[in-house]
């Protein structure tokens, strides 16, 4: 870490020491999870589990995290990343269905995906509805059109015989024994990481986040921006759709919003990872990260799965409180 | 340590700071300072920013803890002081920039967190909340604001008084006012300097903590001077005037204010003709040459701020044009305003002028970044470069290119403000209260800056209603009165009064225009 070399005016150890845990806060609590799950359950340090945690838990959390993150960093929230998943998924499945060439429906997908997030900018930027209810609206609008589609919410199966073998690798393909859709979400995090930090685009959008009238002083169109952040946190969001049917080989009407929370709670336990407080890729992926580790290790424990989020919310304060001491810290 | 220490040694302090020392991350703020505050006095403060008057605030304000030295409050000595404690001493600050909650009504902030109760029941008692507010509303300011009024509602005026008004309602010992006119007309500047004398009167302790030497002089019984976080001298406001005042703030002549420098202006580089909006200003036709200073000054409401933000596409003109280099344009948007080159430095620095929490580096190049850019990503090495020369051209005070704007002075934000437009390499400067809340010595170093830009060949208007300021730094200064230009002064021909005069419209200064 970065800021782990940036203390050279410490002279008392101790201070350091402390400077130390403050500061990599985020990566301290992955380490004394993995640490607790590994002592209290024998299955949990295995290659299986572990591989099971970035498949199962972390993959598609991660990427939607990451379209949230997006939405984040311009300083709104997109409440409706899970409409795009939707949007996208339905519109893959039915493609498929229809016998449409894989890479075709792919494009529809991800299309649709953009067109939720371009709704939202239009409400936004064109209308300037706050991002917070103008995603609320849109997704209490996707979960209605669902239902209207799918003549009340019944999903669209995919029967076994006709699931293309594209359709197949998306979802449950490896390249050198590596998970597709692991790769995929590799290559969302490393884009993703560029765009915020060394693009000109993320550099407005975080300045848009922290102080939008500066930058709209300084001109540069603030709403443009605003509008580019939202189109693509659907088209992200509609990536993990794409995966998520090519994985389970269905369209469940509304079963994006389940990974709402998550990916919010993923994307500001991630602001604590910058010293600023700032939304950043590496931050949300290590958010992403503890998140799924406590999924999979409270379930191995056999704990009762009603106790589940009492462990997440325990921990979201956790990493909040050391932050806010480290905070205090950098702007005292 | 105090040069001309003339407040007796009485029993009578209400306050003694004595020999503070605050060190912040290994930076001394305070090295060694002392102030005593007579009972019943009105009790200056001034230096520069980062004289170390905040820090001392803080102490005292039990913000901050001294790491030497010692606090005396009523001739009784205190190692430490919390937020609570002082309040309980009856200590209490106004602050400018302290944020009222704009959502709550006037009676919530007023009595928050100490509601009278109907006796015996748990309901507040609003009649009785009404009645004290109203009492001292108008006892002291003669004015009516009913307690289920908005903050949001409120004035600047009106939100300072209500904080005040929440003072007294605690009976206070001590009130500090920290910039307390930074934000007021000087009709309500009186009002409160009236009220500050009247409380000084009933017994009240009074520190004054102001950049604006005048009101020092007017308002004040004695004066602390702080420099490089020591008290250089305490006098008596009698026996010392603001230009000496001001010397021992900077350590340099004043007469050195003013750089004056005669730039032979260049062609026109921004014409308006005729340009008018409803309702604001109308029929405003004025030509701003390369390598001049152009003064704008006007009361509220008198459609000079309208006329700049018009400039710089915030708003619209109604009829009229604006030609930029003999070419017609017309801005709908600041976008279009800065790629024709034009510049703001707007008066809310901290609003609109700057991002606080962005760094020094990210500021300066916000507007310019697209010079940093190749294919979509930023050339961070190239962008280090022209933060570091911006930083050393304008003598940027701050702890590294990397640190936050907040953190610096109120002089060295400004100039960040203005690094944005050098490194936009913008023609056309527009300036609305450059100096407001700037320091003496960093304003002298803005006032230069102005001029190197003149003598760059840029057109710089400055919109100010510090009059010397105006007639120190322009070549000629137009006044708006109600929409139109009134008089156009050259600015070395003219003093203060004759443009205060024409500002307030006065028909005395108005016979002469022609």
């Amino acid at each position: 870490m970065a800021s782990l070399t940036s203390s050279t005016e410490t002279p008392d150890l101790s201070r350091a020491v402390i400077g130390v845990i403050v500061n990599n806060a985020l990566v301290l609590a992955l380490v004394a999870v993995l640490a607790v799950f590994s002592v209290a359950t024998p299955t949990f340090l295995t290659l299986a589990n572990l591989q099971s945690i970035l498949v199962n838990n972390f993959t598609l959390l991660a990427i939607v995290a990451i379209a949230m993150t997006f939405a984040v960093s311009v300083g709104g929230i997109d409440l409706s990343v899970g409409t795009a998943i939707d949007f996208a998924s339905f519109a893959f499945v039915s493609l498929v269905l229809a016998g449409q060439p894989v890479a075709f429906a792919a494009l529809a997908g991800l299309g649709a995906g953009a067109a939720v997030g371009a709704f939202n900018a239009v409400l936004i930027s064109g209308i300037g509805i706050s991002p917070f209810l103008a995603t609320l609206g849109t997704l209490f609008i996707g979960r209605s059109i669902q239902q209207l589609l799918t003549s009340g919410g019944n999903p669209v199966y995919l029967p076994p015989s006709g699931v293309p073998e594209a359709f197949r690798f998306l979802g449950r393909g490896t390249i050198a024994g590596i998970p597709v859709p692991l790769i995929i979400a590799a290559l969302i995090i490393v884009g993703a990481t560029l765009i915020l930090t060394r693009a000109r685009f993320g550099r407005v959008a975080l300045a848009i986040g922290i102080q939008p009238s500066v930058v709209r002083y300084s001109g540069i169109a603030v709403r443009a921006h605003v509008a580019v952040a939202f189109i693509l946190a659907g088209l992200i969001a509609a990536v993990a759709g794409l995966i998520l049917s090519a994985t389970v080989t269905v369209y469940i009407p509304s079963s994006g919003n389940a990974f709402l929370l998550n990916a919010i709670g993923a994307t500001f336990i991630g602001t604590t990872h910058s010293r600023l407080g700032r939304p950043n890729v590496p931050g949300t992926v290590l958010g992403v990260l503890l998140l799924s580790i406590v999924a999979n290790g409270l379930l191995l424990t056999g704990l009762n799965f009603y106790w589940q989020q009492v462990g997440t919310g325990l921990l979201i304060f956790a990493v909040l409180a050391l932050s806010f001491i480290n905070r205090r810290k950098a702007t005292a | 340590m105090s040069a001309a220490l003339t407040v007796k040694n009485t029993a009578a302090d209400a306050l003694h700071l004595e020999n503070i020392v605050k060190h912040f991350d290994g930076a001394v703020a305070l090295a060694g300072a002392s102030l005593r505050v007579r009972r019943g006095t009105v009790h200056g403060l001034v230096g520069q920013n980062g004289a170390g008057k905040s820090t001392l605030i803080k102490l005292l304000a039990g913000l901050h803890q001294p790491d030497e030295g010692r606090i005396e409050i009523d001739g009784q000595t205190y190692g430490k002081l919390t937020p609570h404690q002082v309040e309980e001493l009856g200590i209490h600050f106004i602050h400018q920039d302290r944020l009222l909650v704009p959502t709550f009504t006037v009676g919530e902030t007023l009595f928050l967190g100490r509601e009278p109760r109907i006796a015996g029941t748990p309901f507040l008692d609003r009649r009785l909340m009404q009645r004290r507010a109203s009492e001292i509303l108008n006892d002291y300011f003669g004015v009516r604001l009913p307690n289920s009024a908005l903050i949001s509602e409120l004035s600047t005026a009106e939100k300072q008084i209500v904080q005040i008004t929440r003072a007294l309602l605690d009976q206070p010992k001590v009130l500090v006012f920290d910039e307390p006119t930074a934000a007021l007309v000087r009709r309500e500047a009186d009002i409160l300097f009236r009220l500050i004398r009247r409380l000084r009167d009933e017994g009240v302790t009074i520190v004054y903590i102001s950049h604006y030497l005048n009101e020092i002089e007017e308002l004040c019984d004695h004066v602390t001077v702080l420099r490089n976080g020591e008290d250089v001298a305490t006098l008596a406001l009698g026996e010392t005037s603001a230009a000496a005042i001001a010397r021992l703030m900077v350590a340099r002549d004043i007469e050195e204010m003013f750089p004056k420098r005669s730039i032979a202006p260049g062609k026109d580089i921004l014409t308006l003709n005729r340009l008018s909006s409803r309702g604001k200003y109308h029929d405003i036709s004025v030509t701003l040459r390369r390598g001049e200073v152009l003064g704008l000054t006007g009361l509220l409401g008198s459609g000079a701020k309208d006329l700049i933000r018009t400039l710089f596409g915030l708003e619209t003109a109604t009829s009229g044009t604006i030609e930029i280099d003999g070419k017609p344009v017309r801005s709908v948007n600041p976008a279009q305003s800065v790629d024709r080159h034009l510049a703001l430095v707007p008066e809310d620095r901290r609003a609109n002028g700057v991002a606080l929490d962005l760094s020094v580096t990210e500021n300066i190049t916000l507007s310019s970044l697209k010079r940093f850019t190749q294919l979509g990503f930023l050339d961070f090495r190239r962008e280090r470069r022209e933060a570091d020369d911006l930083i050393g051209r304008l003598e940027i005070k701050a702890a590294g290119r990397d640190a936050l704007v907040r953190t610096l002075s109120g002089g060295n934000q400004q100039k960040v403000a203005i690094a944005k437009w050098l490194s936009r390499h913008s023609e056309i400067y527009l300036l609305d209260e450059p100096t407001v809340g700037v320091d003496i010595g960093s304003k002298v170093e803005i006032y230069n800056l102005i001029g190197d830009l003149a003598a760059r060949g840029a057109g710089i208007i400055v919109l100010s209603s510090d009059l010397p300021e105006l007639i120190g730094i322009t070549d000629r200064i137009l006044v708006l009165f109600r929409g139109s230009i009134v008089r156009e002064f050259v600015s070395p021909e003219t003093s203060p009064d004759e443009v205060l005069a024409a500002s307030t419209g006065s028909s005395e200064a108005l016979r002469h225009v022609g």
